[in-house]
């Protein structure tokens, strides 16, 4: 299998930005959607839509059917231990936000801790501030180094008797370095504290194993893997869901409701209150499909001189500098922030953008760190699998002209 | 000095030289570099103008009646935009600017071609142009009154100066009026009222206290829709400005 071939499976790639091909570089904040996602939305929308586990009848069942067979492609997938540890949320900020409410009120008490990391987005840093504010905890931040890296040899001295959970990115929307989460999971779990992964960009470059990973969390979005937006996990270990209070109260996630007081359905409808995204969430077959596909070997090794390619150039682009630099056996996804030294980062992606780019600019929704390395905001590039060569040269060529403008 | 319209047309006709959007990017980017510099010691939040990605600082100042800017930008695209308005509308009398409906904008496209966030960012320094403007013009003594508004004005007039007895000076038993602290009192066609007032002395502790009171008792005058209170200080005030009223009350005329 080629490039081309994926190409063909998105009908946005051939579109035109004025009047020119489009090249999408930032698939990082969404990656455009598969031929047989909206396919299926399609089908579900218009063929086989009703409302899930409620009614007795074929078209509720059909779609009972789609969107729980969903759950055990996800859990197959994810190599999760049960189908009950798959709940289906609407992306990672709402299974991150489930998580701080639903273990915080367990779990949290005054004077207690959590600890993020510097290089978090926003998504996994504000649920724990606020569920800091609500019990009185303390937010704690394990750093960053000068290359991107996670400071791993401070985590342990960093978890006290009071930290209750560490959230961390598998990989940062930022650096794209991928962080080593065994490590940290044992590093954690020897001081008895679990750990929640934000997945987000994880589960788009990683075969994502839950129980070799033994994270007590994982969390990820639909859109970022090709699937419909308004879809996402969370994984969760069942000794944590089974403990944890509901979310959300409402339709489905109940046993028995009397005003003398409700008892709860059991995972994992416990977590997912009120009609859910019916016609979306089944979406994430064809996308998980889809990622299979990927490990095609050929592909592989096109997708890698690309991305060589594209490290090659970075290195050689005067007063450029990229953050997130790996090292050893470090592995980086071909997702590259950058600044340009006298550029400011929104100039060049708005001169990108007149040359058919689109990439991002600005903070990422991950301020902190930015702060961390003094800037107000850097423009990043996040390849997928569909980014030719073609594309690649034509984007250091556009950058270059761009550079040469505003220098 | 060039018209503001033909200042406009200019900037349209420079515009319209170009048909690819990168060029009028250069253009705007030339534009940028060769902005009259900023100092930094005004690059305070102030001046900053919110709803813009990158930032952007603009200041305005009266220089021989006319309203003059200065301004930057950490972007030079957006150094480039701001120093296009700039190149239009500074040196100029401060209540054309804030009476100018910035269509030309339209006229260029500008907007439309921006990203979102500096669209928002074009309209915020838009708005911040008139607000400037509008703070340095004079609003209430613009209008032309013809006998018949000032027949309608006049009662008001008393009635806002019969609110303005109302409140006293916190350490002197005479009220601001006849203490001669009102330096001016205006009120336009659209019941608005404009006041200038000052202290017997800068450092009054209840100062604060007495603006607001004289705010809403003048806006609670039948018929005033809105009240503005201007402090100053210039010319300080002096015994000579007390009415013949409050020199009674207080013996000086004995």
């Amino acid at each position: 299998m080629r490039i081309q071939d994926i190409r063909e499976m998105f009908p946005a790639l051939s579109g035109k930005v004025y009047g020119k091909p489009l090249v999408y570089f930032d698939n990082a904040a969404t990656a455009q959607r598969l031929k047989t996602v909206v396919d299926k939305m399609d089908s579900l929308a218009l063929g086989v839509n009703a409302n899930i586990h409620r009614a007795v009848h074929k078209l509720a069942a059909d779609a009972t059917e789609e969107y729980e067979s969903t759950r055990d492609v996800v859990r197959e997938y994810i190599n999760a231990a049960s189908r009950e540890e798959i709940i289906f949320t609407s992306g990672t900020t709402a299974s991150i936000n489930l998580v701080a409410f639903s273990l915080g009120e367990i779990l949290v008490g005054e004077g207690d801790e959590i600890i993020v990391s510097e290089e978090e987005h926003h998504s996994n840093i504000v649920p724990w501030q606020m569920l800091c504010q609500r019990k009185g905890a303390k937010l704690k931040v394990l750093g960053v180094d000068d290359e991107g890296h996670l400071k791993i040899e401070e985590l342990e001295s960093l978890i006290s008797e009071r930290t209750k959970l560490f959230a961390v990115a598998h990989i940062s929307n930022v650096l794209g370095i991928v962080n080593p989460i065994k490590q940290i999971v044992n590093i954690c779990h020897s001081k008895g504290c679990p750990v929640l992964v934000d997945g987000a960009q994880g589960i788009v470059h990683e075969r994502v194993d839950v129980q070799d990973l033994d994270c007590d969390f994982y969390a990820f979005s639909g859109h970022k893997i090709y699937a419909a937006t308004g879809t996402g996990v969370l994984y969760g270990k069942k000794k944590w869901l089974e403990q944890m209070v509901p979310y959300q109260g409402g339709g489905e996630m109940i046993s028995t409701v009397k005003f003398s007081g409700t008892t709860y359905a059991p995972l994992p409808g416990k977590f997912e209150a009120g009609t859910q995204n019916i016609n979306a969430t089944p979406t994430l077959k064809p996308a998980i499909e889809f990622l299979k596909l990927l490990r095609d070997s050929e592909l592989q090794g096109e997708l890698s001189s690309v991305k060589e390619y594209v490290e090659r150039s970075f290195a050689s682009l005067r007063m450029t500098k990229v953050y997130g630099v790996p090292r050893g056996t470090e592995t980086k996804i071909p997702l590259y922030s950058f600044c340009v030294e006298g550029a400011h980062h929104e100039d060049l992606a708005l001169i990108l953008d007149k040359m058919g780019i689109a990439v991002r600019s600005g903070q990422m929704c991950a301020e902190p760190i930015m702060d961390r390395f003094g800037v107000t905001g850097m423009v990043r590039v996040s390849l997928a699998p569909y980014n030719t060569m073609e594309e690649a040269e034509y984007f250091f060529k556009s950058l270059e002209k761009a550079i040469s403008m505003l220098v | 000095m060039i018209t503001l319209e033909e200042a406009k047309k200019a900037v349209i006709e420079d515009f319209s030289m170009y048909d690819e959007w990168l060029d009028k990017y250069e253009y705007l980017i030339d534009l940028g570099k060769n902005l009259e510099p900023y100092p930094d010691e005004d690059k305070t939040d102030d001046k900053l103008i919110k709803g813009c990605q990158s930032r952007v600082w603009l200041d305005a100042g009266i220089e021989d009646g006319k309203l003059v800017f200065k301004a930057d930008s950490d972007a030079i695209i957006t150094k480039g935009i701001i120093s296009l308005l700039i190149s239009i509308y500074s040196g100029r009398d401060p209540k054309e600017i804030a009476e100018d409906d910035f269509g030309f904008i339209n006229e260029i496209g500008l907007k439309e071609n921006l990203s979102p966030t500096r669209a928002n960012g074009l309209v915020s320094m838009i708005a911040r142009i008139k607000e400037l403007a509008e703070s340095y013009s004079s609003p209430k003594n613009d209008e032309v009154l013809t006998a018949e508004d000032a027949k309608e004005l006049a009662p008001l007039y008393d009635n806002v100066v019969l609110a303005l007895k109302q409140v006293y000076d916190p350490e002197i038993p005479v009220n601001i009026y006849d203490l001669g602290l009102i330096y001016e009192l205006v009120i336009n066609k659209k019941h608005e009222a404009f006041i200038k007032m000052t202290f017997t002395a800068p450092t009054c502790p209840m100062a604060d206290e007495v603006l607001a009171e004289v705010k809403k008792n003048v806006a609670d005058v039948p018929g005033i829709k809105a009240c503005e209170v201007e402090l100053t200080f210039e010319p300080p005030w002096d015994q000579s400005m007390l009415s013949e009223e409050a020199r009674v009350e207080l013996g000086l005329d004995g």
